[in-house]
């Protein structure tokens, strides 16, 4: 009785999605220093709480999702949104350096409230498998550093996507050796020969690399949320005795 | 304490939906939201083969991930056990659903009817307050409420009982205090060998399926 | 304003159940079950999942909610009939024109059959809802009630007629709370033995009874038991045959209930050489042995067909019990295994289990007597107990039953009603003696001077199939299809079969639900007047006249009984009535079925015979000091009153009116348990159960044959060989496997067994409409499309969902394929009875039925008139679009 969950769709994969890499670019902008980089990070996860916004059934109640950080990673990672927006849109006001590494811690909590989201989803086993936080939050900070790559191609920054990309690798390794899932297979591939080979590759050579890091980043999320996320049906341990032994 | 549970005997059932078809309409939900269904399951490969039927729906879990993950604390947990959504509260982010690993949440987006526009009957039990938001199996909480207040036993007294264990033909479906001793859920449990449902996930059901006499 | 309506539920012949009807400020919006009831009815109160469907059945949006006439004279199923709705007035003005015209013609025609015709479907239920309707047919005079829509011959038919004949069962149950072991031969009780069959066979699994389950795919009731056994589609007969070898050949005679053999059957009867029974010269009576198995000489007689004498004075003769184990002897274990596909170890353990479990000598009390204990029963499920095979089915249980004394006795098989014996109501008052010391039966006669070729109406019941009696029922229990068979060509002997002048049709969907589908819809076409009382739009009322939109379910008024045993399951320890009334007043202008008949009786000028019908009980009870005063015209809430007090009168001793009864919805009185069980009626009367030999059915048959060639009528020799004392196996699916050859096709070249099995949640008619009952039906496996084995799919290299072409050399139906483990390899399975293609809801479906394949044929038809629901098709991948779905 397996079920393909239908509710988050392809507009709550887009807050994993855009905001995965835009809070890695985030993270990855205290080595840029760029406001644009900063822009651009804000904007993509603007782009990815927007659209969840869409998703969500009364919209107009939106602001209760802060009401449960006691639990709800939900909660969290809307709450840290507001620090890293509160932190970057200053940022890019004010222009003080303070500002722009609380926007990037913001960043990482909001990214590790992501992975942690999914792994909260007891529902769905290719979620809340452990091995989905690590690749969230890897996968997150592989496509950012992808784009910090498009605003300098610093030591700095081509050592922290090396380094990503790679940890990256090896999450999605550990993930697949726990997790079994068809509609992953194609996504998973792609992350290996495109997302990691070909950008490690590449990536000296041309910020491009950065972009394919990025593209199959997004591919496998939205694969995950939305094809690979079947909850696990029902077992029944014991059949029922009819009447007789 | 009071502590409310479901016992589905799953030597009884026969599938036969009539709960399924009780639930959607004591509850009016719109259609294809079976807050109470029947699973038909098959296991085995012929000609050794066997099927069961299995009541599934909200397990009014001990430890509800419905309720660690709502962003909103529109999903709660009473004392007696019921998990509870305030429907107002309720932003319909459908994070309790991907987190309920019984499939037991839905949530509609628009306000459907059996036959494209409304009936009168359709027309007579109208939820606005459940469109756009998660809904789910209640334990026919309104029920056992005013039951309670007039001094009934639910899961005895038919009015206070939830509409799938008043409709079930079979006697499959059980409702009562767990952790009163002397109840009919009680004495089932005591007297019956039973397991609940993915209960290595630790979410300690309210639901518990008999499947032998106890030796 | 909210309140509770109390009424019942008798869509299904597994009814009546009880409920009431939550209605808010006027509108009906929740079906309960009828708590109140909880302590009488045999399931607790409740009703079933369809009951729940009656609020959108009430206030669905494709209702016919005026008389509507048809404006388009051309009939067919791409015709659109161009209804428009009329006033009652014009439409029951055109109805009773044409009947007015009939009158004055004559009530029969050229051929001698009834003009007038109606059908009705669901197995005698629609009774329950068409109010005072019978007695207009009544006042009318001859109906012909023939013309099939699947009642009967597709369905338990030899059941019926050989249940009712061998222990007034027209349905045969086993007595469930105390049954220990059952052998289920395909009754699908979990699926439609309805409220009080699931109810107690949970009951029962809990105790620890074990049910075998002997079905060619894991039905639910499959699913629901201790074992199951996937046997060959239409060999039952083999794997039954085999258990009595085992009982008979390998077990200690000992361990049979010889007492019960000898004293309550007519096993110990002396049967002559030529194979009628030895009689007593001066009382013409059957002479007895002296034990079960013996071979004795006496002066006798030996009468046989016609009365004749075939042989007189010192004659020897064996006992039946005795020719039965001659006959036996062939059908071992390893002789079926081939035959049925089930291994013998698995026949010989079953037949072991049956014996241990039957406690043969035990006693149990009931209500302060002491009966027999015997908690074992075999029941057999449809299209195991119709067509061909049937009669072998029913006898081979039957004597199973006999064997080990488990005959109408605590925990065996019990007979629930009568519908061909009498009275209806009394199923042990109609247990009269015949002069062999059997139970008398009213065979339709085969002698000389009574049988004859002129039959009353269209499917010739009374003069092909002497079983069928010749009471209400028997029309609905003839050969059904006959009368739509012959219309194009009617056999040598009989009248031709004329088309009825006028048609009435209720609760019924012929074109849906009966055979050869595309055949039976052009042979409607040219029925010249339709009169359908209509839901919705329909597959049948497509080709309709005038529709009439009687007040539905939960809008209309009638008094019946419930109690007592009758059908499938329903064994009360109460008798009484219950009300159905309306919870709502009819939406529309539906009206009330009982005021519509009281019209068409006044417009008819048929008042007065109308009247006397309901005086005389058509409506259930005879109203005795509540009649109805001759000349009036009265409302249906004023002829029901007099049926409460009536009834009310009979049952309390007080008279009670509608008011009363509105607000109890039903009221009992005791009914004795012992009553559930004949063996001691039999007993106290001195009469024995007709078993194993059936002298009667031999002496039948060849009186039948003997009239019917002396009237050159030489089509039925194939059903007269079915006319044997001891019925030997034969060839059952081979007679399938050769249909193919009639039908111009190869056997190799259609495979596949396709089979139907019920679908509780559907079952019957007008439920394919109800959106919820869709919805809450694709829950089960099977309702998208065709069932067939995983293992064969993957062979073929079909997947699951996959569009699938399924054929016979005539025809073909579209379905998607449901790969499931539980069926066997060479088997198909279709749900239900889809195939929609006009009712709203049902058209959308996707699926198909087997019935547009399955043809009306002489040749599978049996001597009691039925076929069965099998048919050998092949199976191809379709590429389909949505749009061709059905056939």
């Amino acid at each position: 009785m397996r079920w393909l969950q239908r509710h988050w769709d392809a507009r709550a994969a887009a807050n994993f999605t855009f905001g995965g890499a835009g809070s890695g670019l985030l993270v990855c902008s205290v080595l840029l220093q760029e406001p644009y980089a900063v822009a651009l990070g804000l904007t993509l996860m603007a782009a990815g709480l927007g659209a969840v916004w869409l998703e969500i059934g009364r919209k107009l109640r939106a602001a209760n999702v802060f009401f449960n950080p006691f639990t709800s990673w939900m909660s969290r990672e809307s709450l840290a949104a507001v620090a890293v927006f509160a932190c970057g849109l200053s940022f890019l006001v004010f222009r003080e350096a303070v500002l722009l590494y609380g926007a990037a811690l913001a960043a990482a909590a909001f990214l590790w409230c992501q992975a942690r989201m999914l792994h909260a989803a007891k529902g769905i086993p290719a979620w809340r498998a452990p091995q989905t936080v690590p690749l969230i939050v890897a996968t997150g900070l592989a496509e950012g550093t992808g784009l910090a790559l498009l605003f300098s191609t610093d030591t700095a920054v081509l050592a922290a996507f090396a380094l990503a990309v790679a940890a990256r690798f090896l999450a999605w390794r550990r993930y697949r050796a726990a997790v079994a899932s068809e509609a992953l297979e194609a996504p998973g591939k792609a992350l290996v020969w495109i997302g990691t080979v070909a950008a490690l590759a590449l990536f000296l050579l041309t910020p491009l690399a950065g972009l394919a890091a990025l593209a199959t980043g997004w591919w496998l999320k939205l694969a995950l949320v939305t094809r690979a996320s079947l909850n696990q049906g029902f077992s029944l341990p014991h059949l029922p005795v009819r009447g007789a032994r | 304490m009071t502590r409310w549970a479901m016992i589905a005997d799953l030597r009884r059932c026969v599938g036969c939906q009539t709960c399924t078809a009780a639930c959607r309409q004591a509850n009016a939900t719109p259609p294809g939201v079976q807050w109470r269904r029947v699973v038909d399951l098959e296991l085995g490969e012929y000609p050794e083969v066997k099927r069961a039927f299995v009541p599934v729906g909200c397990m009014h879990c001990e430890d509800p991930p419905c309720m660690h993950v709502c962003p909103s604390t529109a999903t709660r947990k009473r004392a007696d056990g019921i998990v509870t959504i305030d429907y107002d509260l309720c932003i319909g982010c459908a994070y309790c659903a991907v987190a309920c690993p019984y499939q037991a949440r839905f949530k509609v987006d628009r306000q459907e009817f059996a036959y494209g526009g409304s009936t009168e009957d359709e027309r007579e039990n109208l939820h606005p307050d459940r469109i756009g938001v998660a809904t789910k199996c209640t334990f026919c909480v309104d029920r056992i409420d005013a039951g309670l207040a007039r001094g009934l036993t639910p899961g005895v007294d038919p009015e206070a009982t939830p509409a799938c264990v008043n409709s079930c033909i079979a006697k499959a479906l059980h409702f009562g205090d767990a952790e009163n001793p002397a109840s009919n859920v009680s004495q089932l449990l005591a007297e019956n060998q039973f397991f609940r449902m993915h209960e290595e996930l630790g979410t300690g059901p309210g639901f518990y399926y008999l499947w032998d006499r106890r030796p | 304003m909210t309140q509770r309506v109390a009424t019942y539920c008798y869509q299904c012949v597994a009814g009546p159940d009880l409920l009431t009807v939550k209605v808010c400020d006027g509108v009906a919006t929740e079906v309960e079950p009828n708590f109140a009831a909880a302590a009488v009815h045999p399931g607790g109160g409740k009703v079933c999942v369809k009951a729940y469907g009656l609020v959108q059945k009430t206030y669905h949006p494709g209702r016919v909610l005026s008389p509507m006439k048809r404006t388009n004279p051309k009939k067919g199923r791409d015709e659109d009939p161009g209804f428009v709705p009329i006033s009652w007035e014009e439409a029951l003005g055109l109805v009773c024109q044409k009947l007015l015209s009939i009158r004055e013609k004559g009530l029969l025609d050229e051929s001698g059959y009834p003009r007038v015709a109606a059908s009705f479907g669901g197995g005698g239920t629609p009774q329950s809802y068409m109010g005072s309707f019978p007695a207009f047919l009544a006042a009318w005079g001859p109906v012909d009630m023939g013309f099939g829509s699947g009642q009967g011959v597709k369905c338990y038919h030899s059941e019926h007629l050989y249940g009712e004949l061998w222990h007034r069962g027209f349905t045969v149950s086993p007595d469930t709370p105390l049954t220990n072991y059952l052998i289920s031969c395909g009754a699908n009780v979990e699926a439609s033995g309805g409220v009080a069959g699931v109810w107690r066979h949970a009951a029962a699994r809990e105790r620890g009874m074990k049910r075998v389950q002997v079905e060619p795919h894991l039905s639910v009731t499959g699913a629901c038991s201790a074992e199951w056994v996937p046997i060959k589609p239409k060999t039952d007969a083999a794997f039954l045959y085999a258990i009595i070898h085992v009982l008979l050949h390998e077990q200690p005679r000992e361990r049979l209930d010889r007492e019960f053999l000898y004293r309550h059957t007519s096993s110990p009867y002396l049967v002559g050489a030529h194979g009628y029974y030895l009689r007593d010269p001066g009382h013409g009576t059957p002479i007895i042995a002296a034990s079960l198995e013996a071979r004795e000489t006496h002066a006798a007689l030996e009468i046989g067909a016609d009365g004749e004498v075939l042989a007189e004075g010192r004659l020897e003769g064996e006992t039946a019990f005795a020719k039965l184990l001659a006959h036996m002897k062939p059908y071992s274990p390893e002789w079926a295994q081939p035959v049925c596909d089930v291994p013998a170890a698995t026949i010989r353990r079953i037949a072991g289990e049956y014996l241990n479990a039957a406690r043969v000598s035990e006693c149990i009390e009931i209500e302060g007597k002491k009966l027999p204990y015997r908690p074992v029963a075999i029941s057999l499920g449809k299209t195991v107990t119709n067509g061909w095979g049937g009669f072998e089915c029913c006898w081979a249980r039957t004597l199973l039953a006999a064997l080990v004394g488990a005959l109408e006795v605590p925990g065996g098989i019990l007979g629930t009603t009568v519908r061909l014996n009498r009275p209806m109501s009394e199923r042990h008052r109609s247990v009269k003696a015949d002069p062999d010391g059997l139970m008398a039966y009213p065979f339709n006669p085969t002698d000389r001077a009574r049988w004859s070729a002129q039959p009353n109406i269209r499917n010739a019941y009374r003069t092909m199939v002497p079983l069928a009696a010749d009471g209400p029922w028997s029309q609905a229990l003839g050969p059904t299809h006959f009368s739509w068979m012959f219309l194009d060509e009617t056999p040598p002997g009989l009248p031709r079969v004329t088309l009825p002048e006028l048609w009435f049709l209720y609760r019924t969907n012929p074109a849906i639900s009966f055979w050869d589908t595309a055949a039976l819809e052009n042979r409607m076409a040219r029925f010249p007047f339709v009169v359908a009382f209509a839901f919705t739009r329909d597959e049948t009322n497509h080709f309709a006249d005038v529709l009439l939109p009687d007040a539905s379910d939960l809008e209309s008024l009638q008094l019946i009984r419930i109690g007592g045993s009758k059908y499938i399951e329903q064994f009360w320890d109460h008798e009484g009535f219950a009300l159905r009334q309306p919870a709502i007043a009819p939406r529309g202008e539906a009206r009330d079925f009982t005021d519509i008949a009281t019209d068409l009786a006044a417009r008819c000028g048929l008042t007065e015979q109308y009247n006397a019908s309901i005086n005389k009980g058509a409506l259930g009870v005879p109203l005795k000091e509540f009649s109805i005063p001759e000349k009036s015209i009265l409302k249906s809430e004023q002829v029901w009153d007099s049926v409460c007090r009536a009834a009310s009168l009979e049952l309390l001793g007080e008279a009670h009116g509608l008011d009363w009864w509105k607000e109890k919805g039903l009221a009992t009185r005791p009914f004795p348990r012992t009553a559930w069980y004949l063996q001691p009626t039999l007993a106290a009367k001195g009469l024995r159960f007709e078993m194993p030999y059936q002298e009667r059915l031999l002496r039948i048959g060849q009186e039948l044959g003997r009239r019917l060639h002396e009237n050159g009528m030489t089509w039925w020799d194939r059903q007269l060989a079915e006319y044997q004392a001891l019925p030997a196996w034969k060839d059952f699916p081979g007679l399938w496997e050769t249909a193919i050859g009639a039908a111009g096709g190869k056997t190799k070249d259609f495979p596949f067994w396709l089979l139907t099995s019920r679908s509780m949640q559907y079952a019957w008619g007008a439920n394919v409409g109800m959106q919820l009952i869709k919805e809450v039906a694709d829950n089960v496996a099977g309702h998208r499309g065709v069932i067939l084995n995983t293992g064969k799919a993957r062979e073929l290299g079909i997947r699951d969902g996959e569009w699938l072409r399924i054929a016979t050399p005539k025809a073909e139906v579209r379905a998607r394929a449901v790969l499931r483990q539980g069926i066997r390899p060479d088997t198909l399975l279709l749900l239900g009875q889809f195939g929609h293609w006009a009712t709203p809801t049902a058209k959308d479906f996707q699926m198909p039925s087997m019935n547009p394949l399955v043809p009306m044929s002489l040749e599978l038809t049996d001597a009691t008139g039925s076929g069965a629901d099998v048919v050998r098709v092949s199976l191809r991948k379709a590429a389909v679009s949505a749009k061709e779905t059905s056939s």
